[in-house]
């Protein structure tokens, strides 16, 4: 009776001493310089599931598992977007370079940073974003959304800071610690990461989807008077369905192809005359993979609200839309890994050696015009992507 | 107390021995594996190969298969797929060697004497569209569809021929083919025995093969062999290479 009693004692405070472990979990460490105080149990996690709203003749979304979509994670993300604290002496945020009137571009033919150097690259259209699951930025390098919302903060060229120092700010902001708990359930201040905060940035980017409501949307839903006649032939010639009208293929859908225009796919649609692969002064997707045949490979962009989003290329080499078909016209550079298309644009000539004819001033002025019933205002004009500190 | 602990530990010791056993002893016991080769020999993007007397590239290949079925000993037919997209050629791989790409099924075991392979996407999936897929579907992927047919892009081959005679290859080729009108079909005996724990075969296509009509080599200095129409009217081309394909298919 006596062993078991001891027995029981054991047990007892073996039971004691887990419920005391049980009850630090999550509140702060001693050492760490969290302060105290910022316990956030007391807050509660009750987050609400979000659903993307998109155009029904969009595809449906990806959502990474381990990052669900919540309100409360979209909201976060929408501040932590737009919140200079990014930034190393808090000037600039990835709104900066990510402007909503602009199609989340920011109008310049390469961005610079909050040390005003200039990077080597035009910010590319967060538009449709959550659907490049092809890798993202130009070349490639990240290969999820959330993997991308880290790299800015640290590039000596764009915000120029640490995630370290970031999150300390966080943890010591007045609101962010109950944000986070709100949409990831963190029980302390000392819980904030990086890769929360990018979590977050992540899910409000994937919320950028085109509205539905463009001309183009208007005719693909059935809606025949929505194109005039010079946009239906722009449009024949982008998706190379004109011949039955005696229209040339301008080849643009092979690389902007299906609803969202672009399968972000990477391509060297060529711009460069090079005599090598190794020349091209940017080696773009090369560069990540080492690989010199994808060397002056850059991701196709999505061509909705291309209207917005000018210079094009991705060193905005070229400021108007006419002046990216006039580079097109050329019919590429002849370089081994420029895309076949490229060198495709307008009737083949005959002969043995193929050559095309490229297109008229009318053909290409129809399909600039094509090019801006993509326009979608209502998208730019959305209040739930707009700037909260407004 | 000791009876109380040992039925304790008894249903422990049941309970964990259960585990799994609700499980199909068959999951993802068959491998199918898909290879793309120049000649007999792994393709290569951005290599040059012998094409008669001149030279080739093959720098993009992919396709959809549909219907992809092992046939039984006694004629059953055991479903592995309705529709896979293999890409050789994906962007993102780490160097020019086309990749294998490998599915997996859950097959009963058993011998099996066949497999059936459908070239492009069944007219029946062929008259959806990608917004009507899941993103982790084949037909989901937007740039292998095409609006001008109202179809999936069933097979890409792109490459160079060296047209000059000079030396690399420089002029284009692109084998874009789709639509119901050239859907096909192959049947490739072959004896397979699937275990509970594995079983394989692997499919070869050979581009060489592919471009080989009739047992001769298209004659690509011919403008006409070079480059799939974009017509939906002109499809001779494209048809070429899609009644080629079962003859450019090697399984074992």
């Amino acid at each position: 009776m006596t062993h078991y009693r001891g027995k029981t004692g054991m047990v007892v405070a073996a039971l004691l001493a887990t419920a005391l472990l049980l009850s630090q979990c999550g509140k702060n460490p001693p050492g760490t310089n969290c302060k105290d105080g910022c316990d956030l149990t007391g807050i509660p996690y009750a987050p609400t599931a979000y659903t993307i709203q998109k155009p029904a003749h969009f595809p449906q979304i990806a959502v990474p598992a381990d990052n669900p979509m919540t309100l409360e994670g979209v909201q976060l993300g929408r501040r932590l977007f737009y919140d200079p604290i990014l930034s190393a002496d808090s000037t600039m945020s990835c709104s900066t370079c990510h402007l909503p009137e602009m199609s989340f571009t920011d109008g310049k033919a390469v961005s610079k940073g909050i040390d005003g150097v200039a990077g080597r690259r035009s910010a590319m259209s967060l538009l449709n974003i959550a659907y490049a699951t092809n890798g993202l930025f130009w070349d490639g390098r990240a290969r999820t959304l959330e993997d991308q919302a880290l790299k800015p903060v640290e590039d000596p060229i764009e915000l120029h800071h640490t995630w370290p120092n970031v999150v300390e700010q966080l943890k010591k902001h007045p609101e962010y610690p109950e944000l986070f708990r709100k949409a990831f359930g963190i029980s302390t201040c000392c819980d904030i990461t990086k890769e929360l905060a990018a979590k977050a940035i992540a899910q409000f980017e994937r919320i950028l989807i085109s509205s539905g409501t463009s001309r183009f949307d208007q005719y693909v839903l059935g809606n025949p008077d929505a194109l005039d006649d010079e946009e239906l032939d722009g449009k024949l010639m982008f998706f190379d369905e004109g011949q039955v009208v005696n229209l040339p293929d301008a080849q643009c859908f092979h690389c902007h192809g299906g609803i969202t225009l672009t399968g972000n796919f990477y391509f060297n649609n060529g711009l460069d005359s090079v005599a090598s692969l190794n020349d091209f002064v940017d080696k773009g997707r090369g560069e990540v993979s080492g690989n010199p045949t994808d060397n002056g490979k850059f991701r196709a962009p999505t061509l909705r609200n291309i209207e917005l989003t000018a210079p094009y290329m991705h060193d905005g080499r070229f400021t108007t839309l006419e002046a990216v078909l006039e580079h097109y016209n050329g019919n590429g550079k002849g370089v081994s890994n420029e895309d076949p298309f490229v060198r495709q644009i307008g009737f083949p000539l005959g002969g043995n050696v193929l050559t095309y004819s490229g297109l008229t001033p009318y053909q290409r002025k129809a399909v600039v015009k094509f090019l801006k019933t993509l326009t979608d205002t209502t998208f730019i004009n959305n209040p739930d992507i707009q700037n909260p500190f407004r | 107390m000791k009876k109380i602990a040992l039925f304790l530990v008894g249903a422990a010791l049941v309970a964990f021995s259960s585990c799994g056993k609700d499980e199909p002893p068959t999951d993802n016991n068959f491998t199918l594996t898909f290879k793309a080769t120049y000649d007999g020999v792994a393709l290569e993007k951005y290599k040059n190969y012998p094409y008669g007397d001149r030279t080739v590239q093959m720098n993009k290949f992919n396709t959809f298969l549909s219907d992809l079925i092992l046939v039984k000993k006694d004629g059953g037919e055991q479903r592995l797929s309705d529709i896979e997209w293999v890409d050789f050629t994906p962007d993102l791989a780490p160097d020019n060697k086309a990749v294998e790409v490998k599915f997996q099924y859950s097959v009963p075991a058993g011998d099996y004497t066949a497999l059936k392979i459908g070239y492009g996407v069944r007219a029946d999936l062929n008259a959806k569209k990608p917004s009507d897929f899941a993103p982790s579907e084949p037909l989901y992927l937007e740039n292998e569809y095409w609006s001008g047919w109202q179809s999936y892009i069933f097979t890409k081959v792109q490459g160079l021929y060296d047209l000059d005679g000079v030396g690399d290859p420089e002029s284009v080729l692109t084998y874009h083919c789709g639509s119901d009108a050239v859907y096909r079909t192959g049947v490739f005996n072959t004896d397979v025995n699937v275990s509970d724990k594995s079983g394989a075969l692997t499919v070869e296509f050979d581009l060489k093969k592919l471009l080989t009509v009739n047992g001769t080599l298209l004659d690509l200095s011919n403008p006409d062999n070079r480059n799939t129409s974009h017509s939906a009217s002109n499809i001779v081309l494209g048809t070429k290479v899609m009644d080629n394909f079962a003859n450019a298919t090697s399984v074992k």
